[in-house]
């Protein structure tokens, strides 16, 4: 019984992870940006596998899904039969990695991506992985200008942002230094609210009144998973109650990916509502 | 107590005994026999498409590809291997610690063996970029396994110490010892785990739901000798547990060391188990309810249960590994959760079909 | 003399509870060691068995000093039946009885095991699961797995034991007794038994020790140690003493011990002190 159901299941496994792409590498993404990345280039039919933090656009979810990104199974990873395995610095463990290498895998680990130049930087390095170079290069040259165009902050004192992720159901992280939420603030110009802590760390609610943020940023890893009315700490801040605050997706807001611009119009727009304090140069 | 083999009736009447139990026997030619096919399963699936006939052929000399031989030599044997040698050790570990503390429901979680070795590799998850980087720097790839393994026997050692008075060893101070020990461990764990960034909380949880998943032959070499001296060491131990059945003091009785038994008891399970933890994570329930089975199955005679146990740990590992590995392929569920997933439900219904446990 | 005890002391919990003990036991012996609860008959039972440590005093055991000897050869020769013994393990009775035999072949210790089971009046259990058993057939249980360890002994035998018939019911209580004497006179066995119960002592024992706050109140033949003086010094016990046509007294509580009035705390003025309640009895 047990022998059927298991040789029913890899079978599937199988059928369904081998779709035959002649010509083109074939690719295993384990990074969900990276992943967002060959998508925006048009080059999905080299993907023969993504990992779990890969979930945008949509269409990504038909993929054969490797597991972790630091958990990468190796059996698991060349069973899909890649030319390719493009991830970034924090691929784990590093005996899988080096046995990919050994048989034949070629392991391409990007660095993690934490400014906008780090983010056209990646860019232009899966362009060359894919062969869609000058594709990358216009993707490139855009974000470069959308991003010129959005208004930074350089003069005067910088905005406070308290920025916040939503951690399942049971509350709220804030994000602290050495993070990539962080890093989108620093992108704008903007201060850390919470600079003073590092990594995310479970939100106290006396510590949010506490905070006097000129605007708040909230990610959530599905819409509608933040709900402002379990935290009214949060709606008794300024910055709330005088609609200075985005509510985002995570891997919009923290991905440093191609939708970047997006991202850093939308959190510039809220800073722009906080007035003569966050940008002097208006 | 009725074993739970006879209420069932479908085994042959000659099969079980006048205590209910099954014969040695036949027990014993079935369960070689699920352990050969659970690994015949083992070597022939994953994520990785090889056919019976390609293996063949490879053992053969057939077939030469290099990436066949490497996913069936160096991934799923040392993985069989590994599989085998930790399910056997958690097995016997716990048939040796429920002996020992003459409780069914004792197990090497209990004395703080799992604790120690978890703590040890939080912190290196954690604390490997800050204030451990030394040691991530000496120990390279061996800086987990090595550090599970000491924070195991470590562990071990110091509830032993705890136990330890006028020349005596309590078994009473050495588990509420291992049980301070856990708390102590576990708010290590927590404090590590509040420090920890998002990424090494990731790492960590894969982590403590245990997984085979990166077994190599590296892992077979640094644990394979210490899991095997542990279960060699094991059945030495058989009549002295026979006799803890009876009460600590009966031991003395019947002529054999007690202290000297406690001794090589909590050291035989704490070096099995850290090391079994060292390269597979925490995976909890073998070390419970295998021995468990064997003995409602085949009595509680120590000379039957820690071999028996050994076979049918391994095995029900091996099997469970195989099921975390082709359920969500080509990515694996971790084995600790696999275990959990199919142990507790089936040790429920186990326990609803027996009066007496 | 193959048991010497002198001068034993043994503390708990720093506490002296058996203190400058001394008697002897010799081969073939049944002697019966009497006393009321916290008199530290158990301890001084442990203290033989080398449960305890020993604080004072010296216990010689086949003209060796006890310590000098080791576990091993010390389990051929000396058997323990400890007040209670617990199994929470499916072992069958069989199995049970067999943990006493040393490490030998099934076949060679079979015909032991079933000896002594049909001694004991359990052949008819030999496969039952021990946890299922009342608390006088695991008694009786234990009882032969305590002989299956001297059953073939060279040499003196010494055998200790706890309350050994305490769960009994009265036929099966006659029936131990009968058997430890006859093992005592036929085999040469030296038994130390502890109990409760005085008439099955007087009936059985060879001789009679009494114990009170950790000493040796009195000892001798059973006509000797149990008077009436005696019995209201040590337990506070009212009681009538008839001298049996068999050669032992009889000893009948009087009814005036629970006539109302005639409280525990009246006691204590016959008795030279209260009957002291340790944790250790």
């Amino acid at each position: 019984m047990r022998m059927s159901v298991l040789v029913a299941l890899c079978a599937a496994c199988l059928w369904l992870s081998i779709p035959v792409q002649a010509g083109q590498p074939r690719i295993v993404s384990a990074d969900g940006s990276i992943t967002e990345t060959v998508y925006a280039l048009g080059a999905e039919d080299s993907l023969v596998g993504v990992d779990t933090t890969s979930n945008y656009p949509p269409e990504v979810r038909s993929q054969p899904r490797v597991g972790y990104l630091r958990a990468l199974p190796f059996e698991g990873v060349l069973a899909l039969r890649p030319d390719v395995l493009l991830t970034t610095v924090e691929a784990a463990p590093d005996r899988t990695l080096e046995r990919l290498k050994q048989a034949g895998v070629e392991v391409i680990q990007l660095p993690v991506a934490r400014s906008p130049e780090g983010a056209m930087a990646r860019i232009r390095e899966v362009g060359r992985v894919l062969g869609k170079g000058p594709e990358a290069e216009t993707m490139v040259a855009d974000i470069r200008k959308r991003v010129e165009r959005i208004d930074t902050n350089t003069e005067g004192t910088p905005a406070q942002v308290l920025f916040l992720m939503a951690a399942g159901n049971h509350g709220v992280m804030i994000a602290g230094q050495d993070t990539a939420a962080s890093a989108l603030l620093d992108a704008l110009g903007a201060d850390n609210a919470m600079g003073d802590i590092s990594g995310y760390k479970p939100a106290g609610r006396e510590a949010l009144l506490a905070s006097r943020p000129d605007a708040i940023v909230v990610a959530e890893s599905r819409p509608g998973q933040f709900d402002i009315n379990q935290w009214p700490q949060l709606a008794a801040l300024d910055a709330w109650k005088q609609g200075r605050y985005y509510i985002g997706d995570s891997m919009l807001l923290l991905g440093f990916g191609p939708r970047l611009p997006q991202a850093m119009e939308a959190v510039a727009g809220v800073l722009a509502k906080a007035g003569p304090v966050a940008s002097a140069a208006h | 107590m009725q074993g739970c083999w006879r209420k069932r009736g479908r085994l042959p009447v000659q099969l079980i005994d006048g205590a209910g139990r099954l014969a040695k026997g036949p027990a014993l030619l079935i369960i070689l026999g699920a352990a050969f096919a659970v690994s015949a399963v083992s070597v022939t699936s994953g994520a990785y498409p090889l056919s019976a006939a390609d293996i063949l052929a490879v053992l053969k000399g057939e077939l030469d590809d290099d990436i066949v031989s490497m996913v069936l030599f160096d991934v799923r044997l040392p993985r069989l291997i590994l599989g085998f040698l930790v399910g056997a050790v958690l097995a016997v570990s716990g048939a040796i610690l429920q002996g020992l503390f003459r409780n069914p429901l004792a197990d090497p979680g209990l004395i703080g063996v799992s604790a120690g070795a978890s703590l040890a590799a939080i912190a290196v998850i954690v604390l490997g970029g800050t204030w451990l980087g030394g040691w991530l720097d000496l120990a390279g790839v061996w800086a987990l396994p090595v550090a599970a393994f000491a924070g195991g026997s470590g562990t071990v050692f110091l509830a032993w110490r705890i136990a330890r008075r006028a020349g005596q060893t309590s078994v009473a101070t050495l588990l509420l010892a291992g049980i301070a020990i856990n708390a102590i461990a576990g708010a290590g764990t927590g404090l590590l785990t509040f420090y920890s960034s998002d990424e090494e909380l990731r790492s960590l949880t894969f982590w403590t739901m245990g997984s085979l998943g990166h077994a190599a032959w590296d892992d077979v070499v640094m644990a394979g000798p210490w899991l095997l001296l542990s279960l060699c060491a094991a059945p030495f131990l058989a009549r002295p547990l026979d006799a803890f059945l009876l009460g600590e003091h009966v031991v003395g009785h019947l002529g054999y060391n007690a202290d000297w038994a406690k001794r090589a008891a909590v050291l035989i399970a704490g070096l099995g188990v850290g090391a079994a933890v060292a390269v597979s994570g925490l995976i909890g329930f073998v070390g419970l309810v295998v021995p468990h089975l064997v003995r409602q199955a085949l009595g509680a005679g120590h000379r039957i249960v820690i071999p028996v146990s050994a076979l049918a740990g391994g095995t029900l590992l091996v099997g469970a590994d195989c099921l975390a590995r082709v359920v969500v392929a080509p990515a694996e569920l971790p084995i600790g959760l696999v275990m959990a997933l199919i142990g507790g439900p089936f040790f429920l219904l186990l326990l609803l079909r027996t009066r007496i446990v | 003399m193959l048991l010497q005890v002198d001068g034993l002391g043994i503390h708990l919990s720093g506490k002296p509870v058996v203190k400058g003990l001394g008697f002897h036991l010799d081969a073939g012996e049944l002697l019966v060691v009497l006393g009321p609860n916290g008199a530290g008959k158990s301890t001084l039972l442990k203290g033989l068995a080398g449960e305890h440590k020993i604080a004072g005093g010296q216990v010689m055991f086949d003209g060796q000093l006890m310590t000098g000897w080791s576990n091993r050869d010390l389990a051929k020769q000396r058997a323990v039946m400890p007040q209670r013994v617990e199994v929470n393990f499916p072992l069958t009775v069989e199995e049970i009885v067999r943990l006493g035999r040393p490490p030998e072949p099934l076949a060679q210790s079979m015909p032991i095991l079933m000896e002594l089971m049909e001694l004991l009046d359990i052949a008819h259990l030999q496969h039952r699961l021990a946890p299922g058993l009342s608390g006088g057939e695991q008694q009786r249980v234990q009882l032969a797995r305590v002989l299956a360890q001297i059953w073939d002994a060279e040499g003196p035998v010494l055998l200790l034991l706890d309350e050994c018939t305490s769960a009994l019911d009265p036929a099966h209580q006659q029936h131990v007794f009968s058997l430890l004497r006859r093992l005592a006179r036929q085999r040469g066995f030296a038994v130390l038994a502890v109990a409760h119960d005085l008439n099955l002592a007087a009936r059985f024992a060879d001789r009679l020790m009494l114990l009170h706050q950790g000493q040796v109140h009195i000892e001798g033949l059973p006509s000797e140690v149990l008077t009436e003086g005696v019995l209201a010094e040590v337990y506070g016990l009212s009681a009538r003493i008839l001298e049996l046509e068999e050669g032992y007294p009889l000893v009948i509580p009087r009814d005036d011990a629970h006539k109302p009035g005639y409280s525990w705390a009246s006691f204590s003025r016959l008795a030279p002190e209260k009957p002291s309640c340790r944790q250790a009895s």
